[in-house]
């Protein structure tokens, strides 16, 4: 410090207040290096590591990286199994978002205003976000076992046969589907209400006063209000459902026959149980290309129609 | 609105990046934390498979290991099942944080051998005078050897038997001496059919009954060299159309889907099913749920077609390479306790396992055993029908192939059993090429 202020004091000023200036204009930088930093070790690195690996025939473990070009791609792009894949990911992806969003907006409207039992019943609805996705795999399965269930045993009750929810190719998706709705709309709901309860008061007021009818008042004041919490939990939404695993993993296993292999499972499966690190690397970059380009898409086109005050 | 936006770009490229770079690697740190005090001692990781009373087998041996001397100190860690155990070793090999033992599923030991996870144990028995390894029974040896080396110890090793719920079958008036061949297999199933959705068999859908029912009608799923696959044969169409005959007579259940296994033990102790095929490792375990369930049970040899045939399963214990020259004596030295005489003994009283080897079957303890509960005789009798698993490193994939288009044929009766074959073999064979 002393040596700083020493030739602050016994330099031109010139020179000081150059070295002013270019600092003030570093001075951001440096701040933010530290993240930068840690964002580029944790992840830049592993993505470009990805990409390199996706061009090569490993197996993890052994010293040597064959390169084989884009013989993964090739390979991926030409497999059945992989375009199951894809399509159970979108399929999965669009039902899970859409049931979410609908399911919670409704609940958002009826549950938003005081009172002990819907603070209680917004409570209730919120719990299943807080427990863990493996206790909600466990239940759900002992829920949805074809014989001992208690979802069959419901469903014989009111004289409906059993339905294999879990072991047929035809019900495994849309059961996986159900449980991420059922865990996705507590958290939904409550952005839901946080976004209802933001809105000025004022607007509802001045269009009762013109006897707006309720429907036309939700069209034309509650969605556009709040349309920036909708937008911010589809992206999110559209996100994490394309990254399911758990649930899979542990319910189905991406069976049977490959009907609820998605994309995160599958690149699991081939790294870690078939040895193949390279080409579960190619499928990993084709989900990061689907998912860039999907939320490229998503805000080039809506965020205009995404009102923010 | 601009710098909004940017933020909420910048969070979504952040999951994005959390997702693709996240999926993989928060496995096998376990490893690491096993260091512990006493600092003269050599410590040692050892992972291994399966609970209830295998887990408490492995943890008792793993004790007395500790016990019985005072210079190395093991750790052993419950890793899953056979799949989990797997991939979690290959990440920590990865990660440089392997456990210095390991178990190796019989059919994966080529798979570890030729990536060069595992060990060459080949110079450890020739610079050992104390082993005796014409004392393991042969037809457990089949899996050890890869390209003429040793990789790994026979330890918890089996093979699939028969169980049949006795009680039931004296109430249908069934000979208690169990189906000795598929004719008699398909009868007594019939027998236990009941109107009210009890069945003969309640089954999974599983790569290992495959290899048994082909390996009887003759054939198998991949021939010697495993270099290509042989299920899409008359063997295999045999094999596979027993179990899509009695499934659709309705005394067969095929069970898929991650609980397929346990749904099928489910159906055998709730008196759903009348027998049960399964590992002897599970003996103890059924005795025991049999019991609380009020009926007996009895084992036998799996119903033979042409032949008499089974494959062996169950796990060898392998030393994982890389390990500094005093590790690597530790390890096999822990190895060589786990599957000598009297640990062999215990571990077979204990879970149902064979009794790996020849002294161990032939001790007094073992020979009481099989006096008192006959059950656990019959799978090492059976041994001398035992065959190799196929160990090419595609197998588990093509397991998961072959599995994955048989179970779409249980599902669907209208597609050909050629049909069936033939797709899980055109996809295996472009894996082989």
């Amino acid at each position: 410090m002393a040596l700083v202020k020493d030739s602050m004091g016994m330099g031109e000023r010139r020179s000081t207040s150059q070295s002013l200036v270019s600092w003030t204009r570093l001075r951001p930088y440096a701040m933010i290096s530290p993240a930068i930093l840690v964002f580029c070790l944790f992840f830049i690195y592993p993505i470009g590591y990805m990409v390199y690996l996706s061009f090569h025939d490993w197996n993890f473990v052994s010293p040597t990286k064959e390169f084989i070009g884009t013989a993964n791609f090739t390979y991926l792009l030409s497999n059945l199994e992989f375009r199951e894949v894809i399509v159970n990911s979108f399929i999965y992806t669009f039902f899970t978002v859409f049931l979410t969003i609908g399911i919670s907006l409704l609940l958002a409207l009826w549950l938003n205003r005081g009172g002990a039992i819907y603070s209680f019943l917004q409570a209730s609805i919120f719990s299943p976000h807080i427990t863990s996705l493996v206790s909600v795999s466990m239940l759900w399965m002992w829920i949805m076992d074809a014989d001992y269930g208690l979802l069959n045993w419901a469903l014989n009750l009111i004289g409906i046969e059993s339905i294999p929810w879990l072991t047929s190719p035809d019900y495994a998706l849309t059961s996986l589907i159900m449980v991420a709705v059922w865990k996705g709309i507590g958290f939904n709901t409550l952005v839901f209400i946080a976004g209802l309860q933001s809105i000025p008061k004022d607007l509802y007021e001045a269009a009762e006063l013109d006897h707006t009818p309720p429907w036309r008042r939700f069209l034309r004041i509650t969605v556009p209000m709040l349309s920036p919490t909708l937008f911010f939990l589809t992206i999110i939404g559209i996100i994490n459902s394309f990254q399911v695993f758990e649930t899979i993993n542990l319910m189905t296993e991406g069976g049977p026959i490959n009907s609820t292999n998605t994309f995160v499972y599958y690149i699991y499966q081939y790294g870690f149980q078939f040895f193949k690190i390279g080409y579960a690397s190619a499928a990993g970059v084709i989900l990061l290309v689907i998912l860039s380009v999907l939320t490229v898409i998503y805000f080039k086109v809506l965020s205009k129609k995404v009102h923010y005050r | 609105m601009k710098k909004l936006s940017f933020l909420l770009m910048m969070t979504v490229a952040l999951f994005v990046l959390a997702a693709c770079s996240g999926s993989g690697e928060e496995e096998g740190s376990a490893a690491a934390n096993s260091v512990e005090a006493s600092d003269e001692k050599i410590e040692l990781t050892y992972w291994y498979a399966w609970g209830d009373k295998i887990g408490e087998n492995n943890e008792n041996l793993v004790k007395q290991f500790n016990e019985s001397q005072d210079k190395i100190h093991v750790t052993a860690e419950f890793q899953g099942s056979y799949d989990e155990l797997h991939a979690k070793t290959q990440a920590a090999f990865a990660a440089g944080n392997a456990p210095e033992v390991t178990q190796n599923e019989i059919a994966s030991i080529g798979t570890f051998a030729k990536s060069g996870m595992t060990q060459d144990l080949t110079s450890f028995v020739e610079g050992d005078q104390e082993i005796n390894m014409d004392d393991f029974n042969p037809g457990l040896m089949g899996n050890s050897y890869v390209d003429d080396k040793l990789y790994g110890l026979p330890y918890l090793r089996s093979t699939p038997i028969l169980y049949m719920n006795t009680t039931m079958a004296e109430e249908v008036g069934l000979d208690l001496a169990g189906p000795q061949n598929w004719e008699e297999f398909q009868e007594y199933a019939e027998a236990f059919t009941n109107e009210e959705g009890r069945v003969g068999m309640s089954m999974a859908i599983d790569i290992w009954f495959y290899e048994a029912f082909i390996a009887q009608a003759g054939g198998s799923t991949m021939n010697e060299d495993s270099t290509e696959v042989t299920f899409n044969s008359e063997e295999g169409a045999a094999a596979y159309d027993l179990w899509r005959n009695m499934s659709k007579e309705g005394t067969l259940k095929l069970n898929s889907g991650t609980e397929a296994g346990e749904k099928a033990r489910q159906d055998f102790v709730n008196g759903h099913a009348g027998m049960h095929f399964a590992s002897t490792a599970d003996l103890s375990y059924l005795l025991q749920l049999a019991e609380e369930q009020g009926f007996e049970l009895n084992t036998y040899f799996m119903p033979s077609g042409k032949e008499a045939k089974v494959p062996t399963g169950g796990a060898n214990l392998v030393m994982t390479s890389g390990l500094e020259e005093e590790k690597q004596q530790a390890a096999w030295e822990f190895i060589k306790f786990m599957t000598a005489t009297e640990q062999t003994v215990y571990a077979s009283e204990f879970t149902g396992y064979l009794p790996s080897r020849v002294s161990a079957a032939e001790s007094e303890e073992m020979q009481a055993l099989y006096e008192e509960k006959p059950q656990f005789k019959v799978a090492v009798d059976q041994l001398q029908n035992g065959n190799a698993r196929p160990m090419a490193e595609e197998y588990p994939e093509i397991a998961k192939i072959l599995v994955d288009e048989m179970t779409r044929g249980a599902l669907d009766e209208s597609i050909p059993t050629e049909d069936v074959l033939n797709a899980a073999a055109e996809k295996a064979d472009a894996l082989l090429k």
